[in-house]
C-alpha cells in the first residue's frame, strides 16, 4: 500500500488523531497562557517571583518528557491528565521570560507619564503595560506551542491523545505492513499542525498587536 | 478637587525632606518655598541637586519623608494620590507619550479618567491642539512614532494641559530638543502661560531658559537648599552668593537687557528716525544693542522713537562712561 492510499484507507483514524493533538496543545497553551501571563505580571514587579518562577520552569523543561508523564501517572492517570499537565508546565518558560522581559522593557518615561497622569497600577497595566508588551508576550506563546506540539507526540506512551501514537506504532513494528507509513504520517500529521498554529499566531499578531506600533515613522 | 480649578492655585512646601533609605545625606533636605498662584517658578541647579525629586513629591510619585505640602490650602499628602495627579498636569523631558495611542487619544487620557463626555473631550482635543499650534485635522489621528521631537513635545504639554489643571509640573519639557526647536517652544510656551496663568513648577539646568520662562527662579544646590529664590532681574542684578553668580555666567548684564523689551522703557527722544538701523517694539534691549553694534551706531531706531546706548545702560542702572571704561555696571 502506497503512503496515499494508507493515508486515504485510515483517515477517520488519523484526523481523529490529528485533531486530538491539535486540541491537547491548544487547552495546554491557553492554560499556560494564563498562569504564565499572571506570573509574569506578579513578577516583572516582584524579583522574587520573577527569579523563584523562572528558575522554577526552566528546571522544569529540563526533566525529560517521558519521564515527567510517567511520573505523573500515580497522579494524574493514563490519557489526557497526565498529557495536558506535563504539556502546560513545559509551555511556561518562554510565556514568563516573555511577559516579564516585554513589561520591563517598557520605555521608564511612558510608565511614568501614565503614574503622573493618576493612572491606577491597575489601569495602567491594562491600558498601556500589557498592550505595550503584547507582541512579546505573544511570540512567548508561539514557542511554547511550537515546542509543546513535538513534545505531545510523546503523550502516545502513556495512552494520551494525538499522533504520537501513529509513531510509535509504526516503529514498534518496523518492517512489518504499513509501519513505516503509519510513522510517517503520524510525523508529516505532526509537521502540518505545527505549521497551521505557527499561520494562526502570524494571523493573530497581525490583527492583535496595537497600530500604533505598527506604523512607520 | 483645589478652590479655584483652573486658574493657578498657590502652592506652600514646608520643611520638605526626602531621605532615601541606606544614603547618608537627605536627598531633599528641608525646602520650604511658597509659589504664588498664577506664577511660573523654576527650579534651576546642577543634576543630581533634588531639583526633580523636590517637584516629585509635589504630586506623589516620590512619597516625601516628612514636611507637608499645601496646594489650594489642601494638605496633599491626605488626598488620594491618583486622584491628586489626575488634578496636576506633568510634562517630563522624555514626554513619555503612549505609542499605542492616537495623538488624540493620549491627549484624552485625564479628561476621560475625570468622566468628561465625549463631546466635550472630543473638542477639547481640538482646542488643545490648535493651542501648541498643531493642526487638529492633521495630527488628531497620528500616532507617536509619526511625530518629530518637537511635534512629540507639543503633544506631551498638550497632554499636560488637558483637564485644565490649576498647577502644572515639567520636567525639562523642551530639554530633548534641539536648540532651534527648543527656542520656538519656549516662546510659544511664554505666550501660552500669559494666557493661561497656571501655577508652575518647571524644572531646568539651563538658565538661560530659567530667566525666559521664570516669573521668579529658585536657584538649588545639593540637597535642595534654596540659594536664592527671586524674580530673574533680581538674581541677575543681584546675586545672594558666587554659587549663584557661578550659575549666572558673565554676561549678566546683557541677560538683564534680554529681559526687557524696547516697549519697557520710555524713549528720550519720540521722533521716529527711518535713517537709523530699526528694532521693533517686541525686540529686546538685547536685541537693539546686537543692532547697533553691527551697525556700529549708538543708537537705533523704534517706532516709538530713537533709543540710544546711553538709554541702554540707564535701563540697566549704570551710566554710559562706566559701561565703556569696563567698571562694574550693576
Amino acid at each position: 500500500m502506497s503512503f496515499g492510499e494508507y493515508v486515504i484507507s485510515r483517515w477517520d483514524t488519523l484526523s481523529l488523531a490529528a485533531a486530538e493533538h491539535a486540541l491537547v496543545v491548544a487547552i495546554a497553551i491557553a492554560l499556560a497562557a494564563v498562569i504564565g501571563v499572571g506570573v509574569g505580571i506578579l513578577g516583572h514587579s516582584s524579583p522574587r517571583v520573577r527569579e523563584t518562577s523562572i528558575a522554577a520552569a526552566a528546571a522544569i523543561l529540563t526533566v525529560p518528557s517521558l519521564a515527567l508523564m510517567t511520573l505523573l501517572i500515580p497522579l494524574t492517570g493514563l490519557g489526557w491528565g497526565s498529557t495536558l499537565i506535563s504539556l502546560t508546565v513545559y509551555a511556561f518558560l518562554p510565556i514568563i521570560r516573555n511577559t516579564v522581559t516585554g513589561l520591563r522593557g517598557l520605555d521608564a518615561a511612558t510608565v511614568e507619564a501614565g503614574r503622573g497622569m493618576g493612572l491606577s497600577r491597575l489601569r495602567l497595566l491594562a491600558q498601556v503595560q500589557l498592550p505595550l508588551a503584547w507582541p512579546l508576550i505573544l511570540t512567548g506563546i508561539r514557542i511554547s506551542t511550537q515546542m509543546v506540539i513535538g513534545i505531545a507526540a510523546i503523550a502516545a506512551f502513556v495512552d494520551g491523545p494525538g499522533l504520537g501514537n501513529q509513531i510509535f506504532e509504526g516503529l514498534s513494528r518496523l518492517g512489518s505492513v504499513n509501519s513505516l507509513n503509519a510513522t510517517l504520517a503520524g510525523t508529516l500529521g505532526i509537521v502540518v499542525i505545527a505549521v497551521l498554529f505557527d499561520l494562526f499566531f502570524f494571523a493573530v499578531r497581525h490583527l492583535t498587536t496595537p497600530r500604533g506600533l505598527r506604523v512607520r515613522p | 478637587m483645589f478652590d479655584r480649578d483652573t486658574d493657578g492655585v498657590r502652592i506652600e512646601l514646608r520643611a520638605l525632606t526626602k531621605h532615601y533609605p541606606g544614603q547618608p545625606a537627605p536627598a531633599v533636605d528641608n525646602i520650604t518655598m511658597d509659589i504664588p498662584a498664577g506664577e511660573l517658578v523654576v527650579f534651576v541647579g546642577p543634576s543630581g541637586c533634588g531639583k526633580t525629586t523636590t517637584m516629585k513629591m509635589i504630586n506623589r510619585l516620590v512619597e516625601p519623608t516628612s514636611g507637608e505640602i499645601r496646594i489650594g490650602g489642601k494638605d496633599v499628602l491626605s488626598l488620594d494620590p491618583d486622584e491628586l495627579r489626575r488634578h496636576i498636569g506633568y510634562a517630563i523631558q522624555q514626554v513619555g507619550l503612549f505609542p499605542h495611542q492616537t495623538v488624540a487619544q493620549n491627549i484624552a487620557l485625564v479628561p476621560k479618567l475625570l468622566g468628561w463626555p465625549q463631546a466635550k473631550v472630543d473638542a477639547r482635543v481640538e482646542e488643545l491642539l490648535a493651542l501648541v499650534s498643531l493642526e487638529p485635522s492633521t495630527f488628531r489621528d497620528r500616532y507617536p512614532r509619526q511625530l518629530s521631537g518637537g511635534q512629540q513635545q507639543r503633544v506631551g504639554v498638550a497632554r499636560a494641559l488637558a483637564a485644565d489643571p490649576p498647577v502644572m509640573l515639567m520636567d525639562e519639557p523642551f530639554g530633548a530638543t534641539d536648540p532651534i526647536t527648543r527656542e520656538h517652544l519656549q516662546n510659544e510656551f511664554v505666550r501660552l502661560q500669559k494666557q493661561l496663568r497656571k501655577t508652575i513648577i518647571f524644572v531646568t539646568h539651563d538658565f538661560e531658559e530659567a530667566i525666559k520662562l521664570g516669573d521668579r527662579i529658585a536657584v538649588l544646590r545639593e540637597g535642595s537648599h534654596i540659594a536664592q529664590y527671586d524674580t530673574p532681574a533680581a538674581i541677575l542684578s543681584d546675586p545672594a552668593d558666587d554659587y549663584v553668580a557661578g550659575f549666572i555666567g558673565q554676561d549678566a548684564t546683557l541677560k538683564r537687557l534680554a529681559l526687557v523689551r524696547v516697549s519697557d522703557i520710555s524713549i528720550a527722544d519720540p521722533l521716529p528716525d527711518l535713517a537709523l538701523p530699526q528694532v521693533t517694539a517686541e525686540a529686546s534691549l538685547r536685541e537693539a544693542l546686537d543692532v547697533m553694534l553691527a551697525h556700529g551706531s549708538d543708537r537705533c531706531g523704534t517706532p516709538s522713537g530713537v533709543l540710544t546706548y546711553a538709554a541702554l545702560c540707564a535701563a540697566v542702572g549704570s551710566r554710559p562712561e562706566e559701561a565703556v571704561s569696563g567698571g562694574d555696571v550693576r
